[in-house]
């Protein structure tokens, strides 16, 4: 779209769930707006505040605007990394686009691998920004933006930094019993603000809390007769492990019109090939998201909440215990230089049995020293002592001095959070959510033509919510969220929350890779194993393809 | 008013000095110098010519020994002020990088050709990586140094190589019949013939003229430049049966280098290494069509086809059989285009948008 005097031109990817308001303010300073698209904000915005405007966004976006009298472009990525955003430059012609296959589809690219992108695969299970595949491509990291001129594109500046957000609230924390009350306003706020559509909004809902929350948040926005998509698996039918009957009494409760979608071994196996085509970057996970996006896409629905994000922020995973036990446990002796590298050498020649087996408990001497090291450890996919034997050593080496995993875990906790669940919270949000989750629900979404919503993924919420991080105890959160809707959600959900539900995906994965000739030659005993064999599978392509994704360590 | 920032830049050669690398600094100080952007303290390694020095910018005596260049590079230093440290060398990098650090000046690395690919020594890999900007010649380079070093992408910018203004199309018949080509199809190559590199491609077009001759064509192919590889040439166009053909020129004075460019049919150089071979520009700035293999820098060069034309090493006999049957084309639109695009006027301002970074 082009500014009315023919200066700005804009192209956009994303949401902008705040544009009314910014419309109405625009027009009182006398903008004309000649649509009723969003987009159109972007262009008055950037007249008026320049780069600045980015700070009066609420919403998931990645856009670039071309300046035709000053001759640059101004590209923007959203907070949290909703949106994806790629660059290229080879020194004469800046590209960009929204997925890394648009880039190399042109052609005038390099496959060459980018070593830290390859590690870094391997370390999280998915592609860590700013760092692709390929050497020649870059992500614009999520909450900066970058000028480009006629040198070239200069360096991505921040906008917004979850640390310093949370570090802010953290220095005014508010009492406990104030939480319940401000969970609820906040994501009632940011349910409204995502209901912003022209065709109707449905919801992913499991049996968890997180959608089950919004769902009734959604009514009580005023939303009626919601349609909501359940995935569940053929082999769970009548069994406790079947999330439909409890999604289906979250369903009645709220008066929303379930969807269950059944999903079979059979359709996984057929669907894998489309699965691996529509991945941009590879990543470990995003099958249950293409699958419940399909179902969707079934339905005839456009745009879908999604409860992604509700872990991150108010500690639903695990590691919000793990992370700062094993920080507390084995920090003071990790501290000790050297000592982990030894035990993990001693025990790897008198029990190497042990090491194949339990690689990960090697690594609490070694790597718990540091929050980013005990997070490394929590996520991580291989460890990066483990990296030699699944990949060319060279480009490991590589990969790990050009990445420095720990820097740069360590680099997205400035400043200090304040708390533990603020430490974790941002940890989990801009890397395994960002990298991950975010990127494989676009993907997933995009390829069923399905715009996937995250109101729990909202940088407004979370400056709402950051004066009470630090004091929500174990289980307080997802409790305060489940008490979110005036009618909260039914007690056994947030019962059952807590003992989780399996999916049988991963033992489907294991049935397609178990045998394949590039597994790294562990029995499956675990799900972690399961993981890293799926990833070389992914990474490889194998017999799951024909197209490999073309990376190759050589 | 305020002083302009002091650059100290330590090159291999600039003034006074010869080929291609001290060309390309002295272009680059001279973009700058004439703005009144920096003032340029040059310290250089080799300066074996007698005259050559602007006004405007302070060279230094030329220190060939390499400690001797480094005491006399922290030395100046010590007692000056500077705010940028240029460095034209990689291998210079390490020093560069050190007197960045002891006077908090910004460092900016030069890049060319074959010196940046492959992946240098630790220590000058660590100091490019410190760098605030490193410049490269071309495309080709800057991916090479993008390759081996953990940097920022936006720190490595391309700033492509420029033609001198004494480079222009005019009738070169005269220049000709000095040769004694008059009637013949000129081909051309202007290059150093390094022994050790061997990748300007000669080779290549003097495996070629059998092939052009059995087609009908007169060629004489002029080969300027000297190196201690031109006994091995004369030896090959001996062996193929065309040293008739092959004139080495050996190396010219500057008049006659551009009566010579004005006076080939075709400029030929199906170099492997070229880091982006001004030569080529040199000879399309006469008017005279350019051909080379789509290889490294001279892609840039020839801008992807759109100034002069790139082949593939196979393609080379029927590419060079083709351009010489096909009509010449207009000199003077040859030499107004590749003026546009890698003219002073242009270079001034990507040597300014690139410093505007450190400003």
């Amino acid at each position: 779209m082009t500014s009315e005097d023919g200066r700005f031109v804009v192209v956009f990817n994303g949401e902008i769930y705040n544009y009314p308001q910014l419309r109405t303010e625009l027009e009182t300073e006398g903008a004309r707006f000649r649509t009723t698209s969003d987009t159109e904000v972007l262009l008055h915005l950037y007249a008026r505040h320049g780069a600045e405007m980015v700070h009066r966004l609420r919403g998931m976006f990645a856009f670039a605007i071309w300046d035709q009298v000053q001759h640059c472009l101004f590209l923007a990525r959203d907070p949290y990394g909703i949106k994806p955003l790629y660059t290229a430059n080879d020194g004469w012609t800046f590209r960009f686009a929204s997925q890394v296959k648009a880039l190399l589809a042109g052609r005038h690219l390099s496959r060459d691998p980018e070593p830290a992108g390859v590690v870094g695969f391997h370390l999280f299970g998915s592609v860590p920004e700013p760092f692709t595949l390929y050497r020649d491509i870059r992500s614009l990291p999520a909450g900066h933006t970058q000028f480009v001129d006629a040198a070239g594109p200069r360096e991505p500046k921040p906008f917004s930094n979850l640390s310093e957000l949370l570090a802010k609230g953290a220095a005014n924390a508010v009492p406990v019993a104030e939480i319940p009350e401000r969970v609820r306003a906040a994501v009632l706020d940011s349910i409204r603000a995502h209901l912003l559509a022209d065709v109707e909004v449905g919801i992913f809902l499991s049996a968890g809390v997180d959608s089950g929350a919004l769902l009734g948040c959604m009514r009580d926005a005023g939303q009626r007769g919601v349609r909501a998509i359940t995935l569940a698996f053929e082999e769970f039918r009548g069994t406790s492990e079947d999330e439909a009957p409890l999604a289906a009494r979250v369903c009645d409760h709220y008066g929303a019109r379930h969807i269950v979608r059944r999903l079979s071994q059979q359709e996984f196996v057929e669907d894998l090939p489309a699965i691996l085509d529509a991945m941009d970057q590879p990543s470990i996970d995003g099958v249950n998201t293409w699958f419940v996006s399909k179902a969707a896409k079934e339905a005839g629905l456009k745009v879908v909440i999604s409860g992604l994000g509700g872990d991150e922020l108010l500690g639903g995973y695990p590691s919000f215990a793990d992370v700062p036990r094993w920080r507390r446990r084995f920090g003071a002796l990790a501290v000790v230089p050297g000592l982990g590298l030894f035990a993990r050498t001693l025990i790897g020649r008198v029990a190497p049995a042990f090491s194949h087996a339990r690689p990960k408990a090697l690594g609490l001497l070694e790597h718990s020293g540091t929050w980013a090291g005990a997070y490394l450890l929590r996520r991580g996919l291989f460890l990066p002592n483990e990296l030699p034997e699944v990949m060319d050593p060279e480009i490991a080496r590589e990969g790990m001095r050009r990445l420095r995993p720990l820097r740069c875990l360590g680099a997205s906790l400035k400043p200090d959070p304040g708390s533990d669940l603020a430490r974790v919270c941002v940890l989990e949000s801009v890397h395994y959510m960002r990298n991950q989750l975010l990127r494989d629900a676009d993907w997933a979404g995009m390829a069923h033509s399905l715009e996937i919503r995250v109101p729990l993924v909202d940088f407004t919420l979370l400056g709402a919510l950051a004066s009470s991080i630090p004091a929500i105890t174990k289980g307080a959160g997802k409790a305060a969220l489940a008490a979110a809707p005036i009618t909260p959600l039914p007690n056994e959900v947030l019962t059952r929350a807590k003992s989780g539900f399996a999916v049988p995906t991963g033992a489907w994965i294991n049935s397609v890779v178990g045998d394949a000739p590039w597994s790294i030659g562990h029995k499956p005993e675990s799900k972690g194993n399961v993981s890293r064999r799926w990833s070389q599978a992914v990474l490889n392509g194998g017999p799951l393809t024909k197209r490999p994704l073309e990376v190759h360590a050589s | 008013m305020k002083p302009s920032p002091a650059m100290l830049a330590l090159v291999t050669d600039a003034y006074r000095g010869r080929g291609g690398i001290a060309q390309y600094n002295r272009d680059f100080f001279e973009a700058l110098s004439e703005e009144g952007l920096l003032s340029i303290t040059v310290l250089p390694r080799q300066a074996p010519d007698s005259s050559g020095m602007p006004e405007t910018i302070e060279q230094l005596q030329a220190r060939p020994g390499r400690i001797a260049y480094s005491v006399a590079a922290l030395r100046t230093a010590l007692f000056r002020t500077v705010d940028v440290v240029f460095c034209g060398h990689l291998f210079m990098a390490p020093l560069a990088a050190l007197i960045a650090r002891l006077k908090g000046a910004k460092l900016i690395i030069q890049a060319h050709g074959i010196e940046a690919w492959p992946r240098p020594s630790r220590i000058q890999r660590t100091a490019t990586e410190r760098a605030d900007l490193v410049l490269c010649v071309s495309r080709y380079t800057r991916a090479a140094v993008l390759s081996w070093a953990a940097i920022a992408p936006d720190r490595v910018l391309v700033v492509p190589n420029t033609v001198r203004e004494v480079f222009t199309p005019a009738d070169g018949s005269a220049q000709r019949a000095a040769l004694g080509v008059e009637g013949k199809r000129v081909l051309l190559t202007v290059g150093r013939m390094d022994s050790r590199e061997c990748y300007k491609g000669h080779d290549r077009v003097i495996a070629a003229i059998p092939h052009l001759v059995a087609k009908g064509h007169d060629i004489c192919y002029m080969v300027v430049g000297e190196g201690d590889d031109r006994a091995r040439l004369e030896a090959l166009a001996r062996d193929a049966g065309v040293s008739g053909r092959v004139r080495f020129l050996g190396a010219v004075g500057l008049q006659s280098l551009i009566e010579i460019y004005r006076a080939a049919d075709l400029f030929v150089m199906p170099s492997t290494g070229e880091g982006f071979g001004v030569t080529f520009l040199e000879a399309m700035a006469s008017g005279t069509p350019a051909l080379g293999l789509g290889v490294a820098g001279a892609r840039d060069a020839l801008a992807d086809g759109h100034l002069g034309t790139l082949v593939a090493e196979d393609d080379l006999q029927d590419a060079i059989a083709r351009l010489l049957a096909a009509p010449k084309p207009d000199s003077s639109t040859l030499a107004a285009a590749a003026r546009t695009r890698f003219g002073r006027e242009t270079f001034a301002a990507s040597v300014y948008a690139a410093l505007n970074r450190l400003m």
